[in-house]
């Protein structure tokens, strides 16, 4: 199924609320999270990951996996955290919106 | 936009890889964890990874700067483009730099020469007073007072700050080491650098107590001049020179800037001005005044300033105004430049509407390019970029060639203009000039490169490709705008090559005008007599007698004169009064005068009509006698002869006992009913015996020394030896040919002549591109149509002819417009003209051939490709 664009970000950041991650463990959250239904090529998890840190919405820096590997752990910044609130509260009003012209029956 | 990764690409790259390896590891270890055998935990990780480079370029898309990185490929495909097309590549940058630089060649000398401020400071308050004159036949202004206006103005004028100078400069000698040279004297009153607004570089300038008459007699020095003499020493002041035999005390030395604007090297005070409009008054309006308020100030002066003229006639208002300084400094530049202009506007306007056909051709024909990449998904604005980057370089190519030009250019006129326009000696491609002219071929082709490109952005790109290209499509409307290009080019074309025939025609005329006297194996040399040996006219008389005696006894030299000046020179004018005649309507008679010594006629082959030439008899003790031209007595006596009347000089009555042939001399400076207006013609001339003249006639100019000897180098050892021989002390100017002089004469006809010849032949060249592009354009079109109508059986010559005939139709139709609008456009030619009008009809059919000829040939070259062509092979593309 495609994501809507701005999507992945969400869900990124959504993940990131947890606390930091790196690249794959992004990817397995969202994979288990979503049951399978929201698949992505992984790899299409990077671009999204700089187009955030350019925003300012994510940090990187390096650190060392469970498995003793060096990689990059993201985690939210402040303003990242704001955004992600404004887009849950429009995410929730749009989700209600849907809902209720679904229940209008002509 | 994090700017660390812009800068440092490569890094950042590297980083995101090992981001993306250690990713697969994690996950190829998750995948063993969860029981995968290895190779199908690495298989997978792979696989939910996809493609790592693809997601690699899609991380460094984002870090790049589009507009700069779009650009640099749009350039790159553009220059790609253009080395596929030389042809139209190298006509487009040829127009431009040919146009731009003519533009920048001429626009310097215009800017430095018209609109360049005077080196002082605020140089428009800065007037010169102008004496004019209204009557019922027009208005006439010069920019010269005698010295009553002068004296009325500097005393009674409040608005203005007001000094006199004598007109330009004239050669003194001056003594350094026993060693005597020219050098460039100037008179001016006190006060003079203080209004013009220069301080002297050290010491002051004249006090009025040095202006009067019998002043001390005191200097000031060039800056030059004093690092030649004083090698700017500070001691200079209160030192001593010797001009014209007599000590100077210096008193002060002016600053190296105001060369180019005064280029005396010396100056020395004016006495009070006398008589003659032949001074020169400066003045600096007062602050917060305007011209027009001391104008006014100057109108209340009432009669005043015209006390040492005579009455006006009835009908005639006299007044000073002022005039602009700039505007009279300029004056004689003014109309060449402006005529300059004008025709190197021209050839501008040819360049461009080379380029728009051709730029309108390129569009054209690359129709089908457009289309393939419109329909892989380029969008109609990159299109259009492409297309303007194309442009936009070939601007930048030809501007930047067109500079070089200029500056060639700029030199080759500077040598032309020799020593006829010192000026332009000056003159350096500046600044503001490249400038304007690159600004104006880069909009120039933007401009026209943007008409194409908007047409053929509207492609419909399905009906373009289905079209199965344009070898098929005879002609079609869309040349009408090139034919139209065309046609206005040759127009111009036509335009600029009246001009010039008529400029080239008017210079054969005066070239082969009757001299009146025999140049051949005639040498002259002058000297200066500003010398206080030579204030006494008894030791002018034996200079003149001591060195022709010696002249004449030297073997090789067949005759030797003097005189006050030569044939096709600018004589002095005088004038005078007939005996027995009143003065009608304050035309009072004037002549141009010159001394000559008796042997003056016969050195130079200069016929007696009648009477007799001036002889031995005359000398001062004598009744004074004079020699007249046949101008003078057709002029002044139509009805009757002239032998034996008397003119009156002041006080003085002259009788005329000869009538010599005319000779031609450079422009009179005056004009009497019955004279030509021509820059070389025979203006009425009064010649006085040398043994008769008044000594300040001796002044105005140099005596000029003529023989006629069996070669250069004899004439000079001749001169050398004789000359000095009478006189150690007398340094002499160069040895000149009466040739030469007769060049010099022509130089300024010749000049113009040849620069806008040269212009004309630039249009003529780019109108033949234009016509020779539009043709093989109609030719590459039209192939395939050519190749089956060859295979049907048409002769070659019979296509050749189709295609070469709308060519010269062009042409024609071009003629005839350009013919229409020559007559209003060579009233700027006009002020060049006087051998013969602008409707000259020779001019015209001249211009017709030879603009049949090139049209002609521009259009069969390129029909001629028709000839090779191979049916079977054209109709197999």
């Amino acid at each position: 199924m495609d994501l809507f664009r701005g999507t992945l970000d969400i869900l990124i950041l959504r993940t990131l609320l947890a606390g930091p991650a790196h690249g794959f463990a992004i990817a397995q959250s969202i994979a288990r999270r979503s049951d399978g239904v929201l698949l992505v090529e992984e790899g299409s998890l990077y671009p999204a990951l700089r187009r955030l840190e350019d925003r300012d919405q994510i940090a990187a820096a390096w650190g060392t996996t469970t498995n003793q590997r060096r990689a990059r752990f993201y985690s939210l910044t402040p303003r990242g955290r704001r955004h992600l609130a404004a887009e849950t509260s429009r995410w929730a009003e749009l989700v209600a919106a849907i809902a209720r012209v679904q229940e209008t029956t002509p | 936009m994090n700017w660390r990764n812009v800068f440092h690409r490569t890094a950042a790259d590297r980083e995101l890889q090992n981001e993306i390896e250690t990713h697969i590891a994690e996950a190829t270890d998750y995948y063993v964890s969860q029981g995968m055998p290895l190779d199908a935990a690495q298989r997978l990780a792979r696989l939910r990874f996809g493609n790592p480079r693809a997601h690699r370029e899609q991380v460094n898309d984002m870090h790049r700067l589009p507009f700069f990185d779009i650009l640099g490929r749009d350039l790159r495909i553009a220059v790609r483009r253009l080395r596929q097309a030389p042809g139209f590549s190298a006509a487009v940058i040829l127009t431009l730099a040919l146009a731009v630089g003519a533009t920048s060649a001429v626009f310097s000398l215009a800017d430095r020469l018209l609109l360049a401020p005077l080196p002082v400071p605020q140089p428009d308050r800065l007037m010169v007073v102008g004496y004019q004159r209204v009557t019922p036949s027009g208005e006439f202004v010069v920019p010269a007072v005698d010295g009553a206006m002068f004296a009325a103005v500097r005393d009674r004028a409040r608005t203005i700050d007001t000094a006199a100078a004598n007109l330009g400069t004239r050669g003194v000698n001056f003594v350094l080491d026993r060693t005597p040279s020219f050098v460039q004297n100037q008179l001016v009153g006190d006060g003079f650098f203080r209004v013009i607004g220069v301080t002297p570089h050290i010491g002051r300038e004249f006090e009025p107590a040095e202006t009067e008459s019998g002043g001390p007699a005191v200097a000031i020095l060039s800056f030059r001049f004093w690092q030649r003499v004083f090698q700017g020493r500070r001691d200079a002041l209160g030192q001593t020179i010797l001009l014209r035999g007599e000590p100077y005390t210096v008193v002060g030395v002016m600053p190296d800037t105001l060369k180019g604007f005064l280029d005396a090297d010396v100056w020395t005070p004016l006495q009070p001005p006398g008589q003659g409009l032949n001074y020169e008054a400066v003045a600096r309006l007062k602050d917060n005044v305007t011209a027009d308020q001391a104008n006014a100030e100057l109108a209340t002066l009432g009669n005043e300033p015209f006390r040492m003229l005579r009455p006006p006639a009835e009908g005639v208002t006299r007044s000073l105004t002022l005039l602009p300084l700039h505007d009279v400094t300029s004056a004689n530049a003014r109309d060449p430049i402006v005529m300059l202009g004008w025709a190197v506007s021209a050839v501008l306007l040819i360049a461009c509407v080379n380029i728009a056909a051709l730029l309108l051709a390129r569009g054209g024909s690359r129709t089908k390019e457009i289309a393939t990449r419109m329909a892989l998904g380029s969008g109609r604005a990159a299109v259009i970029r492409q297309l303007m980057i194309e442009s936009f370089v070939l601007a930048i190519v030809g501007g930047t060639l067109g500079v070089i030009i200029g500056y060639g250019a700029l030199e080759a006129l500077k040598s032309l203009g020799g020593t006829t326009f010192s000026d332009w000696q000056r003159v350096t491609l500046n600044a503001r000039t490249v400038a304007v002219t690159l600004g104006l071929s880069a909009l120039t082709s933007l401009v026209f490169g943007l008409l194409p490109a908007w047409q053929t952005s509207r492609i419909d790109v399905n009906q373009a490709l289905a079209a199965g290209g344009s070898r098929a499509i005879a002609g079609g409307s869309r040349h009408l705008a090139r034919r139209l290009l065309v046609i206005a080019e040759v127009a111009l074309g036509v335009v600029m090559l009246v001009a010039a025939g008529l400029l080239l025609r008017q210079f054969a005329s005066l070239q082969r005008l009757d001299p009146g006297f025999s140049p051949a194996r005639l040498y002259t040399v002058s000297a200066s007599l500003q010398d206080t040996r030579y204030r006494d006219a008894a030791n002018v008389q034996r200079l003149f007698t001591d060195s022709l005696e010696r002249l004449n006894r030297t073997p090789g030299i067949e005759s030797a004169a003097i005189s006050q000046r030569l044939p096709y020179e600018r004589l002095l004018n005088m004038a005078f009064a007939i005996e027995g005649r009143a003065i009608v309507n304050e035309r009072v008679p004037i002549a141009s005068v010159s001394y000559v010594t008796p042997s003056f006629f016969e050195t130079f082959s200069i016929p007696i009509a009648a009477g007799r030439s001036v002889d031995a008899r005359d000398t001062a003790a004598m009744p004074r006698v004079a020699v007249v031209n046949e101008t003078f007595a057709r002029i002044y006596f139509p009805n009757d002869t002239a032998l034996g009347k008397r003119l009156i000089f002041g006080k003085t009555p002259v009788e005329i006992t000869g009538v010599s042939r005319d000779v031609q001399q450079f422009g009179a400076g005056f004009f009497v009913t019955g004279m030509k207006r021509s820059p070389i013609a025979t203006s009425p001339t009064i010649y006085f015996p040398a043994a008769q003249t008044d000594s300040d006639l001796f002044s105005w100019f140099a005596p000029v020394w003529t023989v006629r000897a069996a070669s250069a180098s004899a004439a000079a050892e001749a001169f050398a030896r004789s000359i000095n021989a009478a006189d150690p002390l007398l340094p002499l100017e160069s040895v000149r040919s009466m040739s030469e002089v007769v060049g010099a004469s022509l130089a300024t006809p010749r000049l113009m002549m040849t620069l806008v010849g040269a212009l004309a032949a630039a249009a003529l060249i780019l109108a033949a591109i234009g016509i020779h592009g539009l043709i093989t354009h109609v030719v590459s079109e039209r192939t395939r149509e050519f190749g089956i109508r060859l295979a049907l059986g048409a002769s070659a010559g019979r296509l050749v002819r189709d295609v070469a005939a709308s060519g010269v139709a062009l042409a024609a139709i071009g003629a005839a417009a350009g013919a229409a609008l020559s007559f209003p456009a060579t009233k700027l030619v006009e002020a060049f003209l006087t051998e013969l009008t602008r409707r000259d009809t020779t001019t015209y059919a001249g211009v017709a051939v030879v603009l049949f000829a090139v049209a002609a040939v521009a259009s069969v070259l390129p029909a001629l490709r028709v000839v090779r062509l191979d049916p079977s092979r054209t109709l197999r593309q």
